[in-house]
């Protein structure tokens, strides 16, 4: 795989993301009335963010940039993962679960 | 009604529409210190996952949608075509697509120029706060697009301000304390408090899986294969689901 995308790819990038993201926001706010939601594709459109973030977050986190994938229980970007995980089960506090993912993370990196 | 009658008439209008500008800015006050911790959070992860300090500000000011940005950092990372990283963000963005539609019916009298504006500020925040708002007729009977500038604006400038500090805090943080990771646990953060019912439990994991297994097609296209496939499953079981009735429907007095 090539370097970082940088340079006028990154512009378009940012000019690409802003662009879909202001369609999706205004999409039925500017449409006329007689567009409607079709209730299966509505069902699929709440799915769809959860399922590519999972599908970009899984290899990420077993691959990063490595030939194969990094099973290990000791895998230390996995790890910070669980421990993240384990405090999203019982608390919403965000800057806590970065904070027990990236201590798991560094510890693992550290010691291991 | 005479000049003086109009005169009133405007005043009075303007001095509603203020105040309802302002009842919307204390509605979202309590909800503020989320879009603080979220803004600084993007803006460390923009900036640790690899994008120039003037990029991160431009990404931040212009796209104001911290799951997309999220999403596009470790396909930027890993040099990814353009067109896949777009797309990919905008999959991301297509919950807003059924906010749009929620929101409509709320707005529907305004110009084109005012319910795209809204629909600029409109984030997850904004509009679960607009929805219970509504829900409990708590909204104000007029100037309600005035109460949703007022919510929207104390989001924007606190994200923002946020999101700033944290690229400029970030980018003074050596590399070596890894802190580039934190885009990938914001994402597991994303998505955690997401997995609370059996079709989204399924639909990720089926997703997650076939990432891995098609992992080796060109252009990072297994993403989107992934992507479907895991919406497909998902889709497949709420539909299922919801023509059952309720197991508990039988035992209920």
């Amino acid at each position: 795989m090539s370097g970082p995308v940088a340079g006028i790819g990154l512009a378009v990038v940012i000019v690409g993301l802003a662009l879909t993201t202001f369609l999706t926001r205004t999409s039925f706010l500017l449409a006329g009335s007689r567009l409607r939601l079709n209730y299966r594709v509505e069902v699929a459109l709440r799915y769809a963010p959860v399922c590519v973030l999972a599908a970009i977050i899984v290899p990420d986190v077993l691959l990063h940039g490595a030939a194969a994938f990094d099973f290990s229980p000791l895998n230390p970007r996995l790890l910070g993962v669980l421990a993240a995980g384990l405090w999203l089960s019982w608390s919403r506090n965000i800057l806590g679960c970065l904070a027990s993912g990236m201590l798991a993370y560094s510890l693992a990196r550290v010691l291991l | 009604m005479g000049i003086d009658g109009e005169y009133r008439q405007l005043v009075t209008g303007n001095n509603e529409r203020r105040e309802a500008f302002r009842a919307g800015r204390r509605a979202i006050l309590h909800s503020l210190p989320g879009a603080a911790a979220w803004g600084v959070i993007s803006g460390v992860a923009m900036v640790k996952g690899g994008l120039p300090l003037p990029w991160a500000i431009l990404m931040s000011l212009t796209v104001y949608a911290g799951s997309a940005q999220l999403a596009a950092l470790p396909l930027i990372a890993a040099g990814a075509p353009l067109w896949v990283i777009v797309l990919t963000g905008l999959i991301t963005n297509l919950r807003f697509v059924i906010y749009s539609a929620a929101l409509r019916p709320y707005f529907a009298d305004l110009s084109a120029g005012r319910r795209a504006a809204l629909g600029f500020f409109m984030t997850d925040f904004t509009f679960a706060l607009f929805m219970r708002h509504a829900q409990l007729g708590t909204l104000p009977d007029r100037n309600r697009d005035a109460w949703f500038a007022g919510v929207c604006s104390n989001n924007w400038i606190t994200w923002q301000v946020c999101a700033m500090a944290g690229i400029v805090a970030g980018s003074r943080v050596p590399t070596e304390w890894g802190l580039e990771f934190t885009g990938t646990l914001a994402l597991v953060a994303l998505v955690g408090p997401a997995l609370n019912a059996r079709p989204v439990i399924v639909g990720a994991a089926v997703a997650a899986l076939v990432a891995l297994l098609v992992h080796d097609l060109p252009f990072r296209l297994g993403l989107f294969v992934a992507a479907i496939a895991g919406i497909a499953a998902a889709s497949f079981m709420d539909i299922r689901l919801s023509r059952e009735p309720p197991a508990d429907a039988a035992s209920t007095p």
